[in-house]
């Protein structure tokens, strides 16, 4: 191509969608009226913007609707549970406290997820919750809240008491580590159809954020009246459920 | 940020289903914190927002950023005023979201190829028919800037200022990327 040629095309796109002054877009008309090589050119743009035009919107392969419920479900959870907001009272006027979110079909979380998503999670898990509960330690507990029972120290996974801290923070322990039971049951009973890679994935997660977890406990029998290591001790069992909900959907279909 | 700042053309945004004051009212009761009228929003709207993802970022990112733009939607929620239809807001929501996840991952993208050999190592036609697919195997193969601007420009009818002032360019760059980008697609679709 001559400088003219090369000139010439590299405006086509611009000549096309009329963003040429009039006289630019003079000069190229009459250049395409008289050269072939560049009126096909122009003619392939306007038929690669027609294409363009015409393309349409993409489906994705599986429905995103419960991973998206379940991370709005996830938000205000954790906004009320750290004050950010209040939960919506109705009102005469109807006035809006707060966002509520009317729970009207709940259904199990589909995520489109890879293994190393899962293990970078987790990963990351046990660096923040490691580092939070070392600066609450050295930093001497937390902040003051309501008096709440202490729970047995070194207590492993079950049940909550009622009255413990977690529930004192308002924050339902035994919910979670009802859900979580069940969920670890899917995967035991389910655990032959998944490969080694991946069950050894999800056991190394799981006990990466089981240690975290227990770290929480430690630092609560410290100080169990800590709002923020209670909220912190509910986040990580919200997180173990997230992630078994995660795994299990990798052999229950949603 | 997303009530603010250039949007698409006006044939951006059209409701796909209803009018768009029935989806003014969806949105009111999304935001009021009704997850049934935020979900009929999400069954209206994600194919768009799923392409969007798909053509500016890969069809490996879209899902996830697809949910990313809905949750981003959803805190959003509140700003939006019904001043323009509720699909041209989302719209802007989803470049503004697919944009910093583009920033964010830029430099981990090993797909961002400059040069022009960059379509010589998509596979062979198959000898399908469906230029569609075509086209968008080639779109995919594109230079991530020439892709970001075409896919902007010539896919969801931004103007060339708006562009500039979404990727913090001049539109002298824009519209440079724009020639490039078809000038590439071309080649593919006249074998």
């Amino acid at each position: 191509m001559t400088p003219t040629h090369d000139r010439i095309t590299d405006r086509l796109s611009e000549w096309l969608d009329g963003g040429l002054v009039p006289a630019e877009h003079a000069e190229v008309e009459a250049h395409l009226a008289g050269c072939g090589d560049c009126a096909a050119i122009a003619e392939e743009l306007r038929a690669v913007r027609t294409e363009a035009a015409r393309l349409g919107p993409i489906a994705p392969a599986a429905d995103l609707w419960p991973g998206i419920l379940a991370r709005i479900q996830e938000e205000s959870a954790r906004a009320v549970d750290t004050g950010e907001i209040e939960p919506a009272r109705a009102t005469a006027d109807g006035a809006r406290r707060g966002r509520v979110v009317r729970m009207t079909r709940r259904q199990p979380p589909v995520w489109s997820f890879t293994l190393p998503r899962l293990a970078l999670a987790a990963s990351l898990l046990v660096v923040l919750s490691g580092g939070m509960v070392w600066l609450m330690l050295t930093n001497g507990g937390g902040r003051e809240s309501a008096v709440a029972r202490r729970q047995e120290p070194g207590r492993q996974e079950g049940p909550a008491v009622s009255g413990t801290p977690a529930m004192a923070a308002g924050f339902d322990v035994a919910r979670y580590e009802a859900t979580i039971s069940e969920l670890e049951q899917v995967l035991v009973t389910h655990r032959s159809e998944l490969d080694t890679s991946t069950v050894r994935v999800i056991e190394q997660n799981l006990a990466t954020i089981d240690r975290a977890v227990e770290e929480a406990r430690r630092a609560l029998a410290a100080d169990p009246a800590s709002r923020y290591l209670n909220t912190h001790l509910a986040s990580q069992l919200r997180q173990k459920a997230q992630l078994l909900r995660q795994a299990t959907s990798l052999v229950v279909p949603s | 940020m997303d009530n603010a700042g250039p949007g698409p053309s006006p044939r951006i945004g059209q409701p796909e289903v209803g009018p768009a004051a029935a989806e003014r009212d969806e949105a009111a009761r999304a935001a009021a914190g009704d997850t049934a009228a935020f979900e009929r929003l999400y069954r209206s709207h994600v194919g768009r927002i799923h392409a969007l993802a798909a053509r500016m970022l890969s069809a490996e990112e879209a899902p996830e950023a697809t949910q990313d733009v809905f949750v981003r939607a959803w805190q959003r929620l509140e700003t939006f005023r019904g001043e323009a239809q509720f699909g041209t807001w989302l719209h802007r929501v989803a470049v503004n979201v697919i944009l910093t996840r583009r920033a964010a991952h830029g430099t981990r993208r090993s797909r961002f190829v400059e040069g022009d050999e960059v379509l010589e190592t998509l596979p062979a036609r198959t000898g399908r028919s469906d230029l569609g697919m075509d086209f968008e195997s080639a779109l995919a193969a594109l230079p991530g800037g020439a892709r970001q601007v075409f896919v902007l420009h010539d896919i969801e009818g931004y103007r060339h200022e708006e562009i500039a002032t979404l990727l913090g360019v001049t539109t002298g760059t824009t519209k440079a990327q724009l020639h490039r980008a078809r000038m590439l697609l071309r080649r593919r679709l006249a074998e």
